[in-house]
């Protein structure tokens, strides 16, 4: 299991500063190491790696828990990971602004709602621990800084409005503060520093790893070999690998690059894939999900992301082939993506289907501004110029319009069985606004097995490693086949705190 | 196996030495060229500058004060941004030997007319 290749020795006798890091590609076996001929570069008490909600969760956690030293790598030039670009949007159970919406609802039907979108695999003892903390990590943003648009929403899947978001619709509005945050506590940030690898003591418990800094992501083997002892253990918040195309092919092969995807360039896996090999055990790989909410003529999540969301319970998503809805536009993303990718012309090329909103609720989010003006959504005065720009059969376009506005004056979608309580009073009206929807893969379900306590399981003997945990993206199994919106963030923030609680007391 | 990868390495940094030359240099940093490569290449010609090299010569701050962007453009200010606030290290958009795309194009469709 312990590489001693001496391959250091070879780095050694080549001398040359900067030509070492090129030397990287000859490795094929694991790169982890065995402490006994190892030079420490730095001892910290808690080396965690990565540096989104868990790894900034975890900092500020071990921090406020007593931990002298704790050191923040990050491979990228910047801070911040996916979740400083996310949606900003975090849902939690009983929380204040239910109280004040007046909306029911509790722990276990928040896991309810999961364990249904999970389709029978998801971890429910690890969604039932989030749930349960979720409201105390969302007032821990809160005293670190983060604001919040003072109203909840319903996102797809869920069975109750619980979803919060940030003023600035964007997770940075959490990161920008939690990474102050925890610079000011003491945590040094270091960036352009890329884990390569772990180093175990001769009892196989991880004592620290091997890192590259100087990184410049562009050349994958750039930067200078580093060893970090963790005395206290070593966090991986390191994400998921949606970027990593031939990873994802390798579960998925319809995820090809041609499919878009919404991820940071960073997520890329590589820390996931050293942590098997130290014998985690992989869970739920080939679990990797699109976002139906996302556009074709913008990159990565952009504006329309958040503007669908926002706008799905009280608009119209449609087929331009039939002019007719062809899915519940708050069902779960897996069901929205699948039947997305089903719209099609007649010579089955991808044709993206289009939400038609109208102009005045949209108007409620800050977005929609957005969309309009960047011109990734465009504004429309009646339902037959609709038709005639996207070439949809008008006739059947109006009759789907006044079927849906039956729905949303019954309070029963008689087609798609859509819950319609956030769509009460909003019938579709003139003027409109419509964006393109296709899918882009957005997240990984799958990644190692962590507990409730955020240590990872060995895959041969089902006990913790020792000195080694996970939180976050990085961690697979919790949500199963289809993790449900805005259930990242509870789930990054509550499992490195409970990393660093664990590590902490260990 | 080692030989090779050294061999491989030495042509690598040839080949990056003459990307360098090939490209044109922006002229309004003429005066930087004349005073040598090692005014920005801090950490040995052939590697990247550190993060730190740029800000010899200019000012994150006043820098952001320059690009400011008001009403709800506040924070596509690419010295100052919604996602990275003044952290973003500046080669990041910024290319001396190769052009460069602003990082914000990954997502958004802004328009930065006068990036260079
Ligand atoms: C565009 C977008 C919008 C989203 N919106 C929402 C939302 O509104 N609500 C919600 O709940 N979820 C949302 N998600 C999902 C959620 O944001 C992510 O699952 C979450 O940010 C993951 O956080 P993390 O801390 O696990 O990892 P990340 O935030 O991805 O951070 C991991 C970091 O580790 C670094 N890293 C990777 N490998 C290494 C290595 N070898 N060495 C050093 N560093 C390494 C990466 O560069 C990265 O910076 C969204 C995701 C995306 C992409």
């Amino acid at each position: 299991m312990v590489d001693k290749s001496g391959r250091r020795s070879f780095i050694k006798g080549l001398g040359a500063a900067g030509i070492t890091a090129l030397a990287m590609p000859v490795m094929a076996q694991t790169n982890t190491e065995s402490a006994a001929n190892i030079k420490w570069d730095k001892t910290a008490d808690v080396v965690i790696i990565g540096s989104g909600f868990a790894a900034l969760a975890a900092s500020i956690k071990a921090k406020q828990l007593g931990a002298t030293d704790v050191e923040i790598f990050e491979k990228m030039p910047y801070f911040g990971g996916n979740s400083a670009i996310n949606g900003g949007l975090f849902a939690a159970p009983n929380t204040p602004l239910q109280a004040k919406e007046g909306v029911k609802d509790s722990i276990d039907t928040m896991v309810a709602d999961q364990l249904k979108s999970g389709r029978g695999i998801a971890d429910e003892p690890l969604l039932r621990h989030i749930a349960s903390h979720a409201a105390e990590a969302l007032q821990m943003t809160i005293d670190a800084g983060a604001e919040y648009h003072p109203y909840l929403q319903q996102l797809g899947g869920h069975s109750v409005a619980r979803t919060y978001q940030t003023t600035v619709s964007c997770g940075a509005g959490i990161t920008q503060p939690l990474l102050k945050y925890s610079q000011k506590l003491g945590v040094k940030t270091n960036n352009r520093a890329k884990f390569i690898g772990f180093v175990q003591d001769d009892n196989g418990k991880v004592i620290g790893v091997k890192l590259l800094t100087g990184h410049h992501f562009e050349d994958p083997n750039s930067g200078k070999v580093t060893y970090v002892k963790a005395n206290k253990g070593v966090l991986m918040a390191t994400g998921g690998f949606a970027q990593n195309i031939k990873l994802r092919m390798a579960q998925d092969p319809t995820l090809t690059n041609e499919v878009g995807c919404t991820n940071i360039p960073g997520t890329t896996g590589e820390a996931m894939l050293e942590m098997f090999r130290l014998g985690a055990t992989p869970v739920h790989l080939a679990h990797i999900q699109s976002g139906p909410w996302a556009s074709p003529d913008e990159g990565g999540f952009g504006y329309v992301s958040n503007y669908s969301i926002f706008n799905f319970p009280h608009s119209i998503a449609v087929n331009l082939q039939t002019g007719r809805r062809f899915m519940n536009e708050i069902a779960d993303r897996k069901t929205r993506a699948d039947a997305e990718l089903r719209c099609r012309d007649e010579a089955g090329k991808p044709q993206p289907p289009i939400m038609i909103t109208s102009y005045e609720d949209a108007m409620e989010h800050p977005t929609c501004k957005k969309v309009l003006k960047y011109k990734v959504g465009w504004k429309f005065d009646s339902i037959a110029d609709i038709a005639k720009h996207y070439g949809i059969p008008a006739a059947e376009l109006q009759k789907q319009v006044d079927e849906y506005n039956q729905y949303v004056r019954t309070g029963e979608d008689k087609q798609f069985g859509k819950a319609m309580a956030m769509a009460h009073g909003k019938e579709l009206r003139a003027p409109f606004t419509v964006v393109r929807l296709w899918p882009k893969v957005h997240y990984c379900q799958g990644g190692v097995q962590i507990n409730t306590n955020a240590e990872v399981v060995d895959s041969l003997t089902g006990q913790p490693i020792p000195g080694l945990y996970a939180a976050g993206e990085v961690a697979g199994g919790i949500h199963g086949v289809s993790r449900l919106g805005s259930c990242s963030i509870p789930e990054c923030l509550v499992m490195g705190m409970t990393a660093a609680n664990t590590l902490m007391n260990a | 196996m080692n030989k090779l990868t050294l061999v491989l390495a030495i042509m690598l940094s040839g080949s990056l030495a003459f990307s360098a030359q090939a490209r044109d240099q922006r002229d309004y940093h003429e005066m930087v060229y004349d005073s040598g490569c090692k005014t920005c290449h801090d950490q040995g010609i052939k590697n990247m500058p550190s993060d730190q090299a740029c800000s010899q010569c200019h000012d994150i701050d006043e820098l952001a004060v320059t690009t400011a962007r008001q009403g709800d453009e506040e924070w596509q200010n690419p010295h100052n941004n919604l996602h990275y606030g003044k952290e973003v290290p500046c080669t990041e958009c910024h290319g001396e030997h190769t052009p460069k795309q602003v990082l914000c194009s990954n997502c958004h469709t802004f328009e930065y007319p006068k990036h260079k």
